[in-house]
């Protein structure tokens, strides 16, 4: 690690406060294009998911047996996959079921971990040990193959993928909460509000959940795309669900075997996911600054 | 650590563009080169080496490592189910008698045989030179000693147990002779036994292994094993001693020039031809229809094909669910699906489509089916109006109240592309106003053989007697919980048929009965035949000389190394 | 401190309990006959389907099996395969070395690279380095690792003929695989590394040691870096159990050996002694990683020790 930072020296040496100033000069041009623009890719695929019909030129379901594995050009700006369907098309009417796969179980797995982790973290002793037992025992069963377990006990479903893919998310959600607000508790500030005689309750809503959440929601953004991603796990070993309109999960899946002969079956899926990915957490962490309330004190 | 980080940090990047140009790359039709195997069948005999010659000028020795698309279950012959077992299975053991690619079965660890008059009993002289790898004489104590093996429900005996049907007891005559009895005349069951799943194991071998035996397979085979690697490989090697191969299959009657085969298992197929195109492994099964085209373009690859034998890939239509019993409605299904394309779409002209229940090579196929019954939307519309079933505002078929629905269930995972052709078939029939439910479900033998919740469900069977038809269309057709007689169908004609082709010894008779069958079940619309499903090997072109038996299994026997 | 570890390896055997309660209760509820995988139902009489089920012991309560299991399991016998009657302790145990050399490998990939970039990141706040780490970053996020996997397939087996594409035999067959899965950790450890850093660098601590003048580098790297090292732990401790189960693709797609590959196939096909043995040694493994990340929060945080 030493020697990193020796490489890193011309923009190091440049004094705090000096940096600070770039930040608020020259680096906003970086990061505030990334976040317009991270907006902007937002906008777009909310819009995808609310009116697919006016933005596709085609149907998503319309095969055509004379235009098949076509390569992009203008009528077909994604090329066209193996049915003959147009990929842009498909590509957004899949918008409106990644997003659900995606926001569904980060809402419920993120609600359902913080609560989970909040009580075991703050509480902590016996109720600590139980929960965090029980969390333990979760986890040694890692997320896709839990989600494997359900898929395969419950059958393929978006609803069953939701449901596998949240709860395979909460004990990591509920872990990380934990050790954070752990980790708060032992922070001056907090004694400092107990020796002023705050209670319990106060101490939690006041004090320790507004520093805490930070990390959450980083894992909740990355979240976002990691469900899409476990639903495209699922599809490519076979358990997926098989729709009229795909996601870009088990589009990315069911392209793959064409990467060499038809990239963009696949790449423009992935992309999607990536876009999404990419813009959400960009503004994901501007939000954080936004909301943190100790970036207010400098 | 300067350098490193810098890779580090453009790698992704370099990634993406890498593979985008190179997709581009790959896309570009090569033109030229296409004399080069261009997707056709392996060359006839393109060892010159003469049958007896093991010097020859046939290169020796050398390993050949071949990609198989899944692991297989068993090596213990009567024990396996999977077709990609047989491909190893066949390397180790071999068999009574063997199935030439026209359906004659020629001598191979039999010499000669004679069927009683009432034809159920066969006896059998066997070669007397045969030894197993681990050195135990192969005499007619071993051929019962087998058979016997198959039918005790101790050894759990799979698919073996339906081939070797009705093999009742075997008396041992003199060392060298075997009486085979049954419980009822079969002419499928001569046959039967050249299937890799009834070939002779070591009976020394499979009292010292029992169970184990999968894991420690002893034949007689050209090759011998040496060692499985679960989920990475498994190893077979040169016997020397080999001096019985079937001449009706191989020229090479003796020993193997090779002097090992490591079979991988690479199940993700762009994996696998991408390790054959690499040059880490020289040949790969299963190739994938769009990867065929440019693979057989490639100057340093070929491309070996091989159709299967017995049904092809099938879709049977439910006739015990409402409301599809009714033959007319089924009819109009039948025309109402476009197969040709499908056919086409899916598999880019490198599976041939299927006409009949069975595959074109099979006994008894009748080929004035073919391009009979042709896609016809407006047929298929005017017989549903017909049968009262009216499109509604929805775009869907109704009577009664009722919608014309379709519950079309396929397993997972997709095996030959087969979830697309419930994708396709979908869409097809949205279109005469048929609303399909897709289910692909991982547990399908639940869904279909205990629950028989489907209207539609497609299968495939490779098998070397058209007495195969009987386990999907004869209505006393057993099986364990639900009906295996997948259609659901009882056609008191068929059965007869059926029957009297099971018992029939007139070759030419038995074709004309199996002929009838295939045309009731085709006029009758029990089924869509969809594909028949070509064997491919993509393989360097320093591997010569693969052959494939009557089923589109690979023959090692005459394989070597060219340069 | 003695009375915490005991504690402590208290509650791993129970954890280690609970999560074969919870695997024999997933495995018990799934539907389909096991019987199904080991015959085929087209073929097999009734009779031999029954003396089947009765010998395996599939027509007992689930409390019995369950208490069947757990005996001869403290004796060293995780029963056989039900596909092929293959040992299962044998069979995990030759294919777990495979499995931890990628798990590793993917680790150490996945903890360089992140740390680095996250480091770097938050140093550079809003400045196009630390806009560039974190767009890698996310890529790594945001690939499915089967495709990942396939691109550097084609690029570097394929077109360059660096590595090979399959196998688990030698090191060289290690980095693609290695590499494939190690991006995804590396994502998420940039992200928790730079965020971690970011909230460290706003503490008092740190406006303290520089108001007192102390070097910028010793103040990132010995204080800052260290206190944002704990999350980031957690967060590997996480990922080895992610790793793990990344494992089940990228074994597919790069045809290794494998309990990945094992336990997928073994899912798949109802194979239940297999599913628990594997379950239980990944239970095992899971919970010896995160107690050596718990104990190490007391080496890097000198609160957490003082907590206790």
């Amino acid at each position: 690690m030493e020697d990193t930072v020796a490489v890193k020296s011309p923009a190091w040496r440049e004094s705090r406060a000096a940096s600070e100033r770039v930040r608020i000069r020259s680096g906003i041009r970086f990061s505030a294009l990334l976040v317009y623009g991270a907006g902007l890719v937002i906008f777009f695929i909310v819009l995808c998911a609310l009116f697919p019909g006016q933005i596709a030129p085609y149907s998503p379901t319309l095969m055509n047996v004379d235009a098949i594995i076509q390569s992009p050009s203008l009528a077909h700006p994604f090329g066209t996959d193996y049915y003959g369907r147009d990929v842009f098309s498909v590509v957004v009417h899949g918008t409106r079921d990644s997003l659900l796969i995606g926001i569904a179980s980060v809402l419920v797995g993120g609600l359902i971990g913080a609560a989970i982790g909040a009580i075991a973290g703050f509480l902590g002793g016996v109720i600590d040990t139980i929960i965090m037992g029980l969390i333990e025992v979760m986890m040694t069963i890692p997320g896709i193959l839990f989600a494997l377990a359900v898929a395969a006990a419950m059958g393929p479903s978006l609803f069953n993928i939701v449901l596998a893919v949240a709860l395979s998310a909460v004990p990591g959600y509920a872990r990380v909460f934990r050790s954070q607000i752990i980790s708060i508790k032992g922070r001056p500030f907090i004694a400092a509000a107990r020796s002023v005689g705050a209670g319990r309750v106060r101490i939690f809503a006041r004090h320790v959940l507004p520093n805490a959440w930070a990390p959450l929601l980083v894992m909740a953004t990355i979240g976002l795309g990691t469900s899409i991603l476990v639903g495209s796990g699922l599809s490519f070993l076979g358990l997926g669900v098989i729709k009229e309109i795909p996601d870009w999960g088990t589009l990315l899946s069911q392209g793959r075997g064409y990467l060499t002969v038809a990239w963009w079956m696949s790449t423009f899926p992935g992309l999607a996911i990536t876009l999404l990915v990419l813009s959400v957490n960009l503004l994901g962490d501007k939000l954080r600054d936004r909301l943190d309330p100790k970036k207010n004190r400098i | 650590m300067s350098n490193k980080r810098k890779i580090v940090r453009s790698l992704p990047v370099l990634a993406l563009i890498f593979a985008i140009a190179l997709a581009g790359c790959a896309q570009k039709p090569s033109s030229g080169e296409s004399s080069a195997a261009g997707g056709a069948s392996p060359a006839a005999a393109v060892s010159s080496a003469s049958p007896s010659a093991e010097s020859g000028n046939t290169p020796q020795g050398g390993e050949l490592s071949y990609a198989l698309a899944t692991s297989p279950d068993q090596l213990d012959p009567h024990r396996s189910g999977y077709a990609v077992a047989v491909r190893v299975i066949r390397t180790i053991h071999d068999s009574l008698v063997a199935q030439a690619p026209d359906g004659s079965i020629h001598p191979w660890l039999a010499t000669e045989w004679e069927a009683s008059p009432d034809g159920k009993s066969y006896t059998f002289k066997l070669r007397q030179d045969v030894k197993f790898h681990d050195g135990t004489p192969f005499n007619a104590e071993a051929v019962k000693y087998n058979y016997d093996r198959i039918l005790n429900p101790e050894t759990k005996a799979a698919n073996s147990q339906s081939l070797i049907y009705p093999y009742e007891s075997a008396e041992v005559l003199d060392e060298y002779t075997v009486k085979l009895n049954l419980k009822t005349p079969s002419s499928a069951f001569l046959g039967n036994l050249s299937q890799a799943l009834v070939s002779i194991v070591s009976p020394t071998a499979a009292e010292k292994y029992g169970d184990q035996l999968t894991k420690n397979p002893v034949g007689s085979g050209p090759f011998k094993f040496v060692s499985w690697e679960e989920n990475s490989q498994i190893v077979v090697e040169r016997n020397p001693d080999y001096n019985w191969g079937p001449d009706s299959l191989v020229d090479n009657t003796g020993a193997p020039y090779l002097d090992k085969i490591a079979f991988k298992i690479v199940p993700e197929e762009a994996t696998r031809i991408g390790s054959v195109q690499s040059g880490q492994i020289l040949a790969g099964e299963t190739v994938p229809p769009q990867n065929i085209a440019s693979l057989a373009n490639d100057a340093k690859l070929q491309i070996f094909k091989s159709n299967t034998q017995g049904l092809p890939f099938t879709l049977f239509i439910n006739q015990k669910r409402e409301p599809w019993g009714d033959t007319k409605l089924r009819q109009a299904l039948q025309a109402a699906i476009d197969v040709g394309s499908i056919v086409k779409t899916l598999y880019l002209g490198t599976y041939d489509q299927a006409w009949s229940p069975l595959t074109p090579g099979t006994l008894g196929y009748d080929a004035s089916l073919e391009n009979a019954n042709k896609f016809d939307q407006n047929k298929a519309n005017a017989l549903f109006d017909e049968l009262g079933w009216l499109k509604g505002d929805d775009g869907i078929r109704a009577k009664d109240g009722k919608k014309l629905t379709l519950r079309y269930v396929d397993g997972s995972p997709n095996r030959e592309k087969r979830n697309d052709i419930a994708a396709i078939v979908q869409q097809q029939l949205k279109q005469v106003g048929i609303a399909v439910e897709v289910e692909i479900t991982q547990d399908f033998r639940t869904v279909i053989f205990e629950q028989g919740n489907y209207d539609i469900y497609g299968n495939s069977q490779v098998n070397s007697d058209p007495e195969a038809l009987r386990n999907f269309y004869h209505s006393g057709a057993k099986s364990i919980a639900a009906s295996q007689n997948l259609p659901g169908y009882a056609n008191a004609e068929v059965d007869a048929l059926l029957d009297a082709g099971l018992v029939e010894q007139d070759p030419a008779k038995r074709e004309d009965i199996y002929k009838q069958i295939q045309q009731i079940i085709i006029r009758d619309a029990v089924i869509i035949p969809i594909y028949v499903f070509p064997y491919t090997v993509a393989a360097s072109k320093t591997v010569e000389a693969l052959k494939f038996d009557s089923l589109a299994y690979p023959l090692f026997n005459d394989v070597y190394l060219g340069k | 401190m003695l009375r915490t570890a005991g504690l402590r390896l208290l509650t791993s055997l129970l954890v280690i309990f609970g999560s074969l309660v919870l695997v024999f209760s997933i495995v018990y509820v799934l539907p389909g006959d096991p019987i199904r995988s080991i015959v085929d139902p087209t073929t097999v009489s009734e009779e031999t389907l029954a003396s089947l089920r009765a010998e395996l012991g599939l027509d007992r309560p689930f409390y019995a099996r369950f208490a069947d299991y757990i005996g001869s399991m403290l004796r060293g016998d995780f029963g056989k395969s039900l596909l092929n009657d293959e040992p299962v302790l044998p069979k995990i145990l030759k294919h777990l070395p495979a499995t931890l050399a990628l798990t590793a490998a993917s680790s150490l990939f996945a903890a360089m690279v992140g740390i680095w970039l996250g480091v770097l990141s938050a140093i550079h706040r809003d400045r196009w380095i630390d806009s560039a780490a974190r767009v890698i970053g996310l890529f790594g996020i945001s690939m499915p690792t089967f495709w990942s996997g396939i691109l550097l397939i084609l690029i570097f087996s394929i077109t360059l003929g660096w590595f090979p594409a399959m196998g688990s035999d030698g090191w060289k067959t290690l980095v693609l695989p290695a590499i494939g899965l190690g991006i995804v950790g590396a994502g998420y450890v940039v992200r928790l590394v730079r965020n971690s850093m970011l909230e460290v660098i706003n503490e008092q601590f740190v406006l303290t040691l520089r108001a007192k003048g102390v070097s910028e580098r010793l103040v990132m790297y010995r204080h800052a870096l260290r206190n944002a090292l704990i999350p980031a732990l957690t967060m590997i401790g996480v990922l080895s159990g992610e790793l793990l189960a990344g494992t089940v693709v990228i074994e597919t797609v790069f045809a290794r050996q494998g309990i990945g590959r094992i336990i997928s196939d073994a899912l798949m096909a109802k194979d239940i002694p297999v599913v628990q043995g594997v379950i239980f040694f990944s239970a095992v493994m899971y919970v010896l990683i995160n107690l050596l990340v718990d104990l190490s929060y007391r080496v890097i945080d000198p609160r957490v020790r003082r907590l206790q």
